[in-house]
């Protein structure tokens, strides 16, 4: 690599410190990034990755500290500033209007024009698609143009927040998270496609927990852990295990402990489930599956496949097409929600905020929420407050649930973490004989996501049925019994969780293979 | 009788169509816009105070007058629309209690003020000010074609006005960079900052033109319908340019059908009591036609109609 | 034990701000009315107080033969309770995600049924005023349940779809008044039955009328009714999930489309008692085609009380000291009446802003 003489190092940030309402995102953070290396950010959920990265991109103005590009000292008010320079970001969140073509989409801001009459400058959308396509056959990054974004999968999303830094002129590239909604082969494909940028002269900075892209592809790493920078290895030189120690900072056990037991009978079975979306697309196509006692059956898939909709018709939120829905041997397909929740089935779902908590209300009406109307929480349609608050500490004290007042806390100003452990709380204390997660970890540090996996050990240890849904496989491959893989709302295969390799299941996704 | 149909249904749609669009420069933007009523109230003061003004002075009659009122209308409009803007944007208001109380709020401050005004011009505190039959005209060859020729048959003097700004919005908004990244904030306005344009700035911009053609709407029912500024002009037109750009789906064009089957109906309505001779208390009656059938229209296409989807959506505008 | 991240500083904080904002937007108001009037020539104090004076909560220099500041107040409870029941009716419409704008034509069809079916009756008043009531509060469910079924099973709007029946509303009485009602010399129905009316006649000893108005305690029980409901049972329970969070709520199996008709059903029955209150109580003839102002009163009555039911008590009357004393004000200073409503305007434009500013949560992960 060489020393880092002053002309190469493209970005150097010095001291950055960013403070949001009781988080510090970004305590004093120095770094310096040379020309034409790919380098990474590694760092838990929450270390303060994307804060750092969103200041560099002109998102963010930094409380305090200086950014320096190429030798000079700036300042952006905004990311056209950033943009300018260089500077060019693919967030983790893709920013892209769903109606509007690829390419509008990456014009969006610095559309080319034309004149009409002479006079009057309009966007001139056919050199915008000629301009895209050409720009997407010199970094092979196939996209139509004219496809609007909404009908794209993930994977070739990505490519258009790409090519729109690459539009820009962009030789700084950031990547947020990149490879967290892609299938194996489409995370192999952009790894390609990393390297090649390289190749272009780019600089790439990537955002990542995952320590095995950094071996792969990264040549310097910087690790961030609660807003600090702790180190910066050399890539080669460094083992992954002292890379995770570091990101972690501290020797927990983070195994897992899944015991081999029989199942029991069978508690959830789907026959033949067909479930359409709106606009006659079948999100769900003829789906049989089954769930036993103390089983964890998982469902693996690229995201938009169908897996979330599967969740939904069994829970009660979508109507089943076609199919049927059985719960201990009851057919429950027309049931409502409350029925469903009565019956037995419970379910920490993806959105917490949205979906699984009233944010609005407090912590004890929040984990009484599909509770409120029964004994001893209500009598003769009177709520008894004493009962929600008994209630609620017994489970703040049991799932370590923290905030700021207790149980009168409204809920919107608890972290991620103990909004998820509320939900997750609430949902077991149900003592339902079949539970329901859905992207259970996402967005939560290492210590949380151990947690949270062992609770779901610990109900699978009690005979409880359990359904999974995560977009993380390595999630999938620790915790499942047994695996379904779901493409375009077919379920391709599902088999015991010994049977699959990690390649095989990764083909299934992609509607390859067997 | 066709013929009447037509020249007093235009005279309904073109003003309402002007403030459906003013509605959808604001909705596409993402602000829900449910103050159309009040901007439009506000306008038509404006410019009624302008004409009771400026009347006694200006000569060459209502033909010259004209203008200064409509400046004076947009400028009202625009200064009313701004505010739910402000209220929007700068508070974070809920949009469509803020676009009520903007509502509430022109109504009660423009019949205080007609109130005022009048005491201090003629001494008595009335709540109307006259404004007189607004100048008409039809265009010449044209208007002679029997049957579609009345559809250029004594028009109101702001019709072109609309014409033209209904022509240069749609442009605007579907041909223009503004107008991409208009539409683009009320999809997903993160797309349009992390762009590098300034999510705030194109809605303040969005608001005023709303501001600007819903004054000129105003400004048009007080003029041809009234022949005053009076507390009748909160007939709940502005709902009705809303509902229509409901059922337009947020579109210019089908906006436009849905304006002009609301004015053909309540313009059919009128010549089918007078072709039967009923009484006025039936007439009376028939005014409730352009709001059922409003009812009717949102019933059907309010199931499958996309408003964009970052409408009304809280958004935080100074993150950094 | 409880493990707490941060100290009490916050709930005292959020406290504060809940009385902060109304007590603001009033002094604020009282700040531009006095501007207003000094604006416009006149003696600011004097004008304020003397919408206390009409509204019987302050001495009038003098008093016609049958009247005394006792049946001025008297007269002002009587318009206080539509004020107050209408304002719980958008309190218990917006606590639920739903906007009641529809308040006036409520109010109208509630009045008018009762009017026809009642009023002109020659029922008793043990018979006839409880019958009143139960039209109101069942004419004005019923129009408000049908608003919130457009808005669950059509996605129709309900600030739409109210102003619609609102006109729809006026329109269709005023027609039948006109032709069927009316009173020709004053031009507006013929006045109900002495026996509908809503209120209790007392003649003192030295001769003053007194006309207690029965409806004020009927509003200021709904009151406290329906904070007990809202906030102790659950259906009020579920009405508040919904309109904090409509997805959330139909997570955790609360019948959405039940709730939101519910919702609207006692926003409505709420209206509809207003408006018999209004025209069975305070009035006792309906003026074709007359929206009542109230209507939209109401709105900014709930506002200002932060909509919480209780509180609208107070921030009703305060609103309705301004409506009712506009007619004195109006004759001892000359200013138009309508400045009323200008108040009502720009107090709705300051508690507006409290109601909807609060905390945004931040999404960090």
């Amino acid at each position: 690599m060489g020393d880092a003489a002053d002309h190469s190092v493209v970005v150097e940030l010095l001291g950055i410190r960013k403070q949001f309402p009781g988080v510090l995102a970004n305590d004093d953070i120095s770094l310096q990034i040379r020309q034409g290396e790919i380098f990474a950010i590694l760092g838990e959920n929450g270390a303060g990755k994307t804060t750092l990265m969103n200041i560099l991109f002109g998102l963010y103005r930094p409380d305090e500290g200086k950014i320096r590009i190429r030798g000079r000292e700036v300042e952006f008010s905004s990311p056209r500033d950033a943009t300018a320079l260089g500077i060019g970001m693919v967030h983790q969140h893709f920013k892209l209007v769903e109606n509007y073509t690829v390419a509008q989409n990456i014009i969006l801001g610095l559309e080319p024009l034309k004149k009409w009459l002479g006079l009057f400058p309009l966007v001139n959308e056919k050199a915008a698609n000629k301009e895209i396509a050409l720009l997407s056959d010199h970094y092979g990054l196939k996209v139509d143009p004219r496809l609007p974004v909404g009908e794209a999968s993930v994977s070739v999303q990505q490519r258009v927040e790409i090519l729109k830094m690459l539009y820009r002129k962009a030789d700084i590239l950031i990547l947020d998270e990149p490879t967290a909604m892609l299938a194996p082969q489409e995370i192999e494909h952009l790894i390609e496609v990393i390297h090649e940028l390289r190749r272009h002269g780019n600089t790439v900075i990537l955002i990542t927990h995952k320590l095995d892209e950094i071996k792969r592809l990264a040549d310097r790493c910087a690790v961030l852990r609660r807003g600090r920078l702790v180190d910066v290895f050399d890539v080669a030189s460094t083992d992954t295990a002292h890379m995770a120690a570091t990101m972690v900072g501290q020797s927990l056990d983070f195994e897992i402990i899944k015991e081999d037991r029989p199942f029991g009978e069978v508690v959830l079975e789907v026959e033949n489930l067909t479930v359409m979306k709106e606009r006659n697309v079948t999100a769900v196509r003829d789906v049989s599956f089954s769930v036993r006692e103390g089983e964890v059956v998982a469902l693996a898939g690229v995201a938009g496949n169908g897996q979330v909709e599967i969740v939904e018709a069994v829970y009660g939120q979508m109507k089943a097409s076609s199919g049927r829905v059985l719960l201990k041997g009851r057919d429950i397909t027309g049931h409502s929600i409350r029925t469903r929740i009565r019956e037995g089935i419970s379910y920490v779902p993806e959105d917490r905020q949205r979906t699984g908590l009233v944010i609005d209300m407090t912590l004890s009406e929040n984990l009484a929420l599909k509770t409120y109307g029964q004994a001893p929480f209500s009598k003769r349609k009177v709520m008894n407050r004493t009962a929600f608050k008994r209630h609620a500490n017994k489970l703040i004290e049991a799932y370590d649930i923290r905030s700021g007042s207790g149980d009168a806390t409204i809920v919107h100003s608890m972290s991620g973490g103990n909004q998820q452990k509320a939900i997750v709380a609430r949902e077991i204390d149900l003592g339902n004989q079949l539970i329901i997660f859905v992207q259970p970890t996402r967005g939560l540090d290492i210590a949380a996501r151990t947690h949270i996996h062992r609770q779901i050990m610990e109900e699978r240890a009690k005979g409880h049925a359990i359904l999974l849904v995560s977009l993380e496989l390595d999630e999938i491959m620790e915790l499942a019994d047994t695996i379904g893989v779901l493409y375009n709302g077919v379920l391709r295969k599902i088999a015991p969780a010994g049977e699959l390799t990690l390649e095989e299941v990764g083909q299934l996704m992609l509607g390859v293979g067997a | 009788m066709i013929d009447k149909i037509i020249i007093d249904g235009l005279a309904f749609s073109l003003p309402l169509f002007a403030m459906a669009i003013g509605g959808i420069f604001s909705e596409k933007s993402g602000i829900t816009m449910l103050a159309l009523e009040g901007i439009q109230g506000f306008g038509a003061f404006c410019g009624a105070v302008a004409f009771a003004y400026l009347q006694p002075v200006i000569r060459g009659g209502t033909q010259v007058i004209v203008y200064p009122v409509l400046f004076a209308a947009m400028l009202g409009g625009m200064i009313f629309a701004l505010l739910h803007a402000y209220m929007s944007i700068r508070f974070r208001i809920n949009q469509v209690i803020s676009g009520v109380v903007v509502n509430i709020l022109a109504m009660s401050l423009t019949i205080f003020l007609t109130g005022l005004i009048n005491e201090g011009l003629t001494g008595e505190p009335s709540n109307k000010i006259w404004l007189g039959a607004a100048p008409r005209f039809s265009v010449p060859g044209i208007s002679r074609i029997p049957v579609i020729g009345a559809i250029f048959r004594d028009l109101y003097i702001f019709a072109p006005f609309i014409v033209v700004f209904a022509v240069v919005s749609a442009i605007l908004i579907y041909k223009t960079r503004f107008g991409l990244r208009l539409r683009a904030c009320g999809e997903n306005p993160e797309s349009v900052e992390a762009a590098g344009c300034s999510v705030k700035r194109i809605r303040y911009l969005a608001l005023v033109i709303c501001g600007l053609l819903t004054g000129l709407g105003g400004m048009n029912f007080a003029f041809a319908f009234s022949a005053n500024f009076s507390p009748t002009i909160y007939m709940g037109y502005g709902y009705l340019a809303i509902a229509a750009l409901i059922c337009g789906n947020w579109d210019i064009r089908r906006t436009l059908l849905t304006c002009l089957i609301f004015g053909f109906a309540r313009s059919g309505g009128y010549q089918l009591i007078l072709k039967l001779g009923m009484s006025s208390d039936v007439s009376d009656l028939l005014l409730m036609i352009p709001y059922v059938l409003t009812l009717l229209l949102l019933l059907f296409f309010s199931r499958h109609n996309h408003p964009p989807s970052a409408l009304g959506s809280d958004y935080e505008y100074d993150r950094r | 034990m409880k493990k707490t991240e941060s100290g009490k500083t916050l709930t005292a904080r959020l406290r504060s701000s809940r009385l902060l904002i109304p007590l603001a937007s009033i002094v604020l108001t009282f700040a531009v009315l006095t501007i207003v009037f000094v604006a416009i020539g006149r003696n600011p104090f004097a004008a304020i107080y003397s919408f206390f004076q009409g509204s019987g909560l302050g001495m009038k220099p003098s008093y016609s033969k049958s009247s005394s500041m006792l049946t001025d107040f008297l007269s002002y409870l009587g318009i206080l309770s539509p004020m107050l029941l209408g304002s719980l009716g958008v309190v218990v419409g917006l606590r639920g995600g739903l906007f009641n704008i529809g308040v006036s034509g409520q109010m109208l069809t509630a009045g008018f049924l009762a009017t026809i079916l009642v009023g002109y009756s020659k029922l008793p008043p043990p018979l006839s005023i409880p019958l009143v009531l139960l039209i109101g509060l069942l004419a004005g469910a019923a129009l408000g349940a049908m608003i919130g079924w457009l808005k669950y099973r059509f996605n129709v709007h309900e600030v739409v779809s109210s102003i619609m029946f609102n006109y729809i509303v006026s329109f269709l009485t005023g027609y039948f008044i006109k032709t069927k009602y009316v009173d020709p010399i004053i031009r507006s129905s013929r006045q109900v039955a002495a026996n509908a009316r809503l209120h209790i006649i007392f003649k003192t000893a030295s001769g003053l009328k007194l006309v207690i108005p029965v409806s004020i305690f009927i509003a200021v029980a709904m009151a406290f009714l329906i904070r007990f409901y809202l906030e102790r049972m659950s259906g009020g329970f579920e009405i508040r999930m919904v309109g904090f969070n409509r997805e959330g709520a139909a997570y955790a199996g609360v019948p959405i489309r039940n709730v939101m008709i519910r919702t609207m059903l006692i926003s409505g029955a709420l209206a509809g008692l207003a408006g018999v209150t209004y025209y069975l109580g305070y009035y006792s003839t309906m003026v074709p085609k007359d929206l009542p102002s109230l209507g939209y009163d109401a709105i900014a009555v709930a506002l200002l009380g932060n909509l919480g039911p209780v509180s609208c008590i107070l921030s009703s009357a305060l609103i309705t000291i301004f409506q009712k004393g506009a007619v004195y004000m109006s004759s001892a200073t000359g200013v138009v009446r309508e400045i009323a409503s200008l108040v009502t305007g720009i107090l709705l434009l300051f508690s507006s802003l409290g109601v909807s500013m609060r905390e945004r949560s931040r999404h960090y992960d």
